[in-house]
């Protein structure tokens, strides 16, 4: 398995323990990551001009597709945002030809045939939780985890095509695998409140530590994030908090340290 | 050249460049950029640069320091791993004009004192020097070749002071070349030797060492008859070494003025009579002074803010700063820059500035932003700088430019101290600035606002749902959304409670409306889940017409905004 | 784009209705892979009460006890109506199998029984039902006998108004008071949305405030009514917290749709097919459905995103609901069935669709139009032979009956699903695999 590692823009300046564990773990399993040089995925511009989003999308799209390999991303804002432009490239006309126009100036050119996929589908579906479940050397007997969705990963279903939508049960599964004991908490299919961090920051937080409580009280020990967004967003508003609070761990670390790999391979 | 002028100008230039630094450098503790920065006072910023500076000169991170020295500065090994030929241009730049500084333009306090015997017509010292000056013209050549090869289609950050600048040492080192060669060529100056350590300008007498001056030195006589004679050359060397030998060497090593001056042969003599020598050398050493006297206004200030730069940087464990070390970093970042434009080249959001057609979203352009706003220069331009501010907003804070950047400034931190200023300066981000008024008052001001102003451009391809009936008529008002909405749901417990329900949006959609949505709270609010479109009955795209939403609003009250703010 | 999308199973369900659900619920119990399109449409409405059958005749708005013997009464009059032909037990199991699955995913039900229950509703009337929550039952047990009651409802929650259930019903029921509070942390906000009480009420802190108002309005009452916010996913704890906290019986009455109940109902069902692994496609519609008759298959064209998903199956369910669930569509002469224009039984004109009175008890000839079907629950075409020989069809697509007007909506659809689904199963065990 090969394919072109997105990382997105949060990633590496802002939680490199994600790359980390995610390139320790996917290594085990003989996934091939390859680096290219992608630009922002175009969710900012999503809210500003619908063209510039598309186009900024296709060019990862079309970056990868030179390259002969599908994308991975461990970013489900990324994946939402490349899996609705390819939704929008494909229903819009008028939107594809001018997007390729753009792109061919560049001299690139994007056919349709890069398939976008996140960290968790490749685990889930293309490894197996079958093979997952072989690799795990030390379970996480007990342990309580929530397993935090996200939002831009899970809907809308149809263009996500990530897990049903109304009922996931993915995320619930590959903690399983990892020997750990998934909750069931009312608000795991929530918003985690970033995307509103910059532009409502007190409605944001409400929604944050909303979930947080709700996790606590669900007898969770730790939320369960495979989205950089979500993870940061948690943390940031614990740090600032007496409330109490709950650890957060990212599915490679936890998968990771499930399979025995050293904690600093993972980030930890 | 008389010395009392080249003093005079010499101290001029120096006095002048001075007060420049003095001037530039005290910016560091001035300029003030992020709404933070205006907290702390300028004592405290110096206080926190001497506390920093001694912390890290009597502990263990004068190790750190001596590496960064070493590693960053003398190496550029962050350039290294970024470019190349950049690097190689800088390294022989920097490499070529140190030398010349100190072997030439300090020749009598710098090279006399360590070599004895020096005179700068004798080799190795004739050949280095043309060696440094080849150097810095590569360099310079490799750096704009650079420049011009990196087509990305979009223009480069500069500054006209920086051009000029490096037009202005160009001609430093082509005036001081054709010096040297017309001197090597020029009969006039041979005399002039020739009377000085012989006693002598009669050409007869001196035909021999013409001859030796002429075949071996490159002297352009024109009344020597060729060939010449071998006993005449015999005689010549006879005297040459008596009399030159001892600070000539062959100006064959001067690989660059040598074949110079073979080229002016033909013109020499009138070069003579127009003393060249005399205006070449006065072009050449007040391009120097003035090179000097402007030096901190230009580029090359960053050889003084690029080194204490680094030196910060390395002496901060895990760039861990104060309040006060910060806002002097901002400060001392906006001359340590030097608008190499690497930063734009791995911008993540550069596709974006090129379809936009904004090049505020390019750091190296936002830098020169950040400086204009914090110097009161860009509201001055209302154009450039709403395109700054929605540059600003755009960004990831992806942290590329930081990492790529060669001169290691910590970049996001300038950014997020931008988007402060921005919005204090009443430029914040769209969801502020819209959400500043209601929703009915920008549909008033979309009413009112002049017809060609806001509608500029079909909206179909900025949104295409909103503008279709079809995406939105099966909506039955069922409540659906509203219920599943988290936003909602959050504001029942503020004061700030969103205007409309996402359901309410769709009916003043159906009702053709759309203007009075474009302002509203639940569009901007909106935390794009996907809950309302997930679970319509009808399958309206709920969610997709609220980002499209925010997209037309950006557009449509961003054309009324002034018509709405002086309202 | 990303055309050829390919997928395949044994039963494709069109429609996530009621009955759609059913399907895919039996469909998966009985180990058959599935995959199912449809929006979550009608359910979203529901009350979250299961309706077996509770009138007939329609004409003389009879309601009856025991919905079995309301079934017996229908067989032996309108041996045509779906429901007529299937057996008590067989309805039995279907409604136990559909009821613990709900229960399994946190929505759970009094024990059925075998009579019909009469709940109050949000308008003050009384409805006839047969499956009751368990949050609802003990507003059952209430309105039987009529104790000192006190109906509670929220400022701003304008869709529930105790005042006006206890007014309706006060001549019958002089014991029932009404207080309104203010529902914690909504003192700002002019209107409140029953879901999103339903989820505050989740939190613990929220809950206990809550409880904290209610008890000294308490006085005399023996029953608590509330509008049906306690809980979304967590509705059995809520509840039981409630009951506790206020030492007495607690009941929720079913608000206006969309309501709560109808999300719980959405969820829990979403939760019950996607945990046997049913393939859901939400958001997506069936645009065309062909049949290759050489390979036994049919191909479904899913429109969904990007592009178009093929969808091979071994047999199909056509649970595409009436005129509302789009399954049949009504143009300027008759009415048609959507997807492959199968035949629909309907009056002979459009002047005979509809009585000259809309309110007339008999209900209109045009509701009763639908899907002709053979004894295996097959669409017939128009030479009145199978469609296709693994096609089939359930719920209120079907005709003779008029499940609004005989309060059999819920039962048709579970019933419906359940006897279909036997024949699929027969039908794919005939083929091979299965």
């Amino acid at each position: 398995m090969k394919y072109a590692l997105f990382l997105g823009c949060k990633i590496p300046s802002a939680l490199p323990a994600y790359e980390a564990s995610s390139r320790a773990v996917l290594a085990h399993f003989g996934v091939t990551l390859v680096d290219l040089e992608f630009n922002c995925c175009g969710y900012p511009a999503r809210n500003f001009n619908r063209y510039a989003f598309a186009a900024a999308a296709a060019r990862n799209l079309a970056l990868a597709e030179r390259a002969g390999l599908d994308i991975l991303t461990p970013c489900m804002c990324c994946f939402g945002t490349l899996r609705h432009a390819i939704r929008f490239l494909g229903e819009d006309a008028e939107l594809r030809s001018r997007v390729s126009e753009a792109l061919a100036a560049e001299g690139y050119a994007w056919s349709g045939k890069t398939e976008v996929e996140h960290l968790l589908t490749v685990l889930a579906r293309k490894i197996g939780v079958d093979s997952l479940a072989a690799a795990v050397r030390s379970p996480r007997t007990g342990l309580r985890v929530a397993a935090q969705y996200g939002c831009h990963a899970l809907r809308p279903g149809n263009v996500t095509r990530f897990d049903n939508p109304m009922a996931p049960t993915m995320f619930e599964t590959l903690i399983r695998a990892a020997g750990a004991t998934p909750v069931d908490w009312p608000r795991r299919l929530d918003c985690c409140g970033d995307p509103l961090h910059q532009a409502n920051t007190p409605l944001s937080g409400r929604m944050t530590r909303a979930k947080i409580a709700d996790a606590l009280e669900s007898g969770a020990e730790v939320i369960c994030t495979a989205c950089p967004h979500c993870h940061l967003r948690f943390d940031a508003v614990q740090a600032g908090s007496s409330d109490a609070s709950i650890r957060t761990l990212l599915y490679t670390q936890l998968l990771g340290l499930a399979m025995g790999l050293p904690a600093d391979f993972l980030g930890l | 050249m008389s010395p009392a002028l080249f003093q005079t100008a010499l101290y001029a230039s120096l006095a002048l460049c001075s007060l420049g630094l003095v001037w530039r450098v005290s910016a560091w503790f001035r300029v003030r950029i992020g709404p933070d920065a205006r907290t702390v006072a300028l004592s405290q910023r110096v206080a926190a640069l001497l506390r920093g500076g001694a912390l890290a000169l009597f502990s263990r991170r004068v190790f750190q320091l001596a590496g960064a020295v070493f590693l960053d500065l003398l190496l550029q090994r962050r350039l290294f791993a970024n470019e190349k030929l950049r690097w190689l241009g800088h390294l022989l730049i920097l490499t070529g004009f140190t030398l010349l500084l100190l072997m030439h333009a300090l020749a009598a306090i710098v090279t006399a004192k360590l070599f004895q015997g020096y005179q700068p017509t004798l080799d190795p010292y004739l050949f280095l020097r043309n060696l440094s000056g080849a150097m810095v013209i590569t360099g310079v050549g490799l750096l704009l070749f650079g420049r011009w090869r990196r087509q990305t289609g979009l223009p480069q950050a500069r500054r006209p002071m920086d051009m000029a600048f490096v037009a202005l040492l160009g001609f430093v080192l082509v005036s001081g070349f054709l010096l040297e060669a017309h001197k090597i060529a020029s009969p006039r100056a041979f005399y002039r030797m020739s009377d000085q350590f012989i006693g002598s300008t009669d050409a007869g007498r001196l035909t021999p060492l013409r001859a030796v001056w002429a075949s071996e030195f490159g002297v352009a006589f024109d009344d020597l008859k060729l060939p010449i004679d071998p006993r005449l050359l015999e005689q010549g060397r006879e005297l040459h070494r008596s009399a030159c030998a001892s600070c000539h060497t062959k100006p064959v090593s001067a690989f660059v003025s040598y074949p110079m001056a073979r080229v002016l042969a033909p013109v020499t003599d009138l070069l003579d009579t127009g003393r060249a020598d005399a205006w070449l050398l006065y072009l050449h050493v007040f391009a120097c002074f003035l090179g000097l006297a402007v030096l901190p206004f230009t580029l090359m200030f960053h050889l003084v803010a690029v080194p204490i730069s680094l030196l910060v940087n390395a002496a901060a464990p895990n760039r861990d700063f104060s309040l006060a070390g910060r806002a002097s970093r901002r400060a001392l970042a906006l001359d340590a820059c030097v608008r190499c434009g690497i930063c734009d080249l791995h911008c993540s959001v550069a596709p974006l500035a090129r379809y936009l057609g904004n090049l505020g979203l390019l750091p190296a352009h936002k830098l020169q932003a950040t400086a204009a706003l914090a110097g009161g220069r860009l509201l001055g331009c209302e154009d450039v700088a709403l395109r700054a501010a929605d540059g600003a907003f755009l960004c990831t804070d992806c942290g590329r430019c930081t990492a790529h950047c060669p001169v290691g400034l910590d970049l996001e931190d300038l950014w997020e101290a931008g988007r402060g200023d921005l919005a204090a300066a009443g430029l914040p981000s769209p969801a502020q600035w819209v959400q500043a008024h209601p929703a009915l008052a920008w549909a008033e001001s979309l009413e009112r606002g002049p017809a060609e102003h806001v509608d500029s451009g079909p909206d179909d391809l900025l949104a295409p749902l909103s503008a279709d009936r079809r995406s939105f008529s099966r909506c039955v008002q069922c409540q659906t959304c509203t219920n599943v909405c988290p936003v909602v749901a959050h504001s029942m417990d503020s004061n700030h409670g969103i205007d409309l329900t996402p359901q309410k949006v769709m009916n003043l959609l159906r009702l053709g409306l759309r203007d009075l949505t474009l302002g509203s709270r639940m569009v901007w609010d909106c935390a794009t889940c996907y809950q309302c479109q997930e679970n319509c009955p009808a399958g309206v795209r709920v969610a997709d017409i609220m980002c499209e939403l925010r997209a037309l609003g950006v557009r449509r009250l961003g054309a009324v905004r002034s018509l709405r703010e002086s309202s | 784009m990303t055309g050829a999308r390919r997928d395949s199973c044994d039963v494709a369900v069109i429609g996530a209705g009621m009955a759609g659900m059913a399907t895919a619920l039996f469909a998966a119990e009985r180990g058959l892979s599935c995959i199912q399109v449809g929006n979550p449409g009608g359910i979203l409405f529901a009350s979250g009460l299961l309706d077996l059958f509770g009138v007939h005749p329609v004409a003389e708005r009879r309601l009856w006890r025991s919905p079995y013997a309301a079934i017996a009464a229908l067989a032996r009059e309108q041996s045509d109506h779906p429901l007529a032909r299937i057996d008590a037990s067989s309805i039995r199991t279907a409604f136990e199998i559909f009821v613990a699955a709900l229960g399994a995913a946190g929505l759970r039900y009094a024990p059925l029984g075998d009579r019909n229950r009469s709940v109050l509703t949000s308008i003050g009337t009384i409805k006839t039902t047969f499956g009751v929550p368990l949050s609802m039952v003990a507003g059952v047990d209430a309105l039987e006998a009529r104790p000192p009651c006190l109906l509670v409802d929220f400022r701003g929650l304008r869709e529930f108004n105790a005042r006006q259930i206890a007014e309706s019903l006060g001549h019958r029921w002089p014991d029932l008071r009404h207080r309104r509070i203010e529902f914690p942390g909504t003192e700002a906000a002019p209107e409140l949305y029953a879901a999103h009480l339903a989820r505050a009420l989740e939190s613990r802190q929220t809950r206990e405030r809550t409880i904290a108002l209610v008890k000294p309005l308490l006085g005399d009452a023996l029953a608590v009514g509330f509008p049906a916010v306690l809980g979304l996913a967590r509705a059995s704890e809520v509840h039981a917290a409630f009951e506790a906290g206020l030492e007495m019986p607690v009941f929720e009455i079913p608000t206006m749709p969309t309501s709560v109940p109808g999300l719980r109902l959405l969820g829990a069902l979403e939760t019950a097919v996607s945990a046997r692994g049913v393939r859901r496609r939400h958001q997506a519609s069936v645009r065309a459905l062909a049949f290759d008759r050489e390979a036994g298959t049919a191909a479904l064209d899913v429109e969904g995103v990007p592009g178009v998903e093929r969808v091979v199956a071994r047999a199909v369910v056509l649970a595409t609901g009436r005129f509302t669930g789009r399954g049949l569509t009504a143009d300027r002469g008759q009415v048609r069935e959507s997807i492959l224009g199968i035949p629909v039984l309907q009056p002979a004109s459009r002047e005979a669709w509809h009585q000259r009175d809309f309110l007339d008890p008999s209900g209109h000839a045009v509701n009763r139009a639908g899907l002709a079907i053979d004894d295996a629950w097959r669409p017939l075409d128009a030479d009145g032979k199978p469609v296709w020989p693994r096609l089939f069809a359930v719920g209120s697509i079907l005709a003779h009956q008029d499940w609004m007007r005989s309060k059999c909506g819920s039962g048709l659809a579970i019933s419906t699903a359940w006897a279909a689904m036997e024949q699929v199963a027969r039908q794919l065990r005939g083929t091979g695999a299965g």
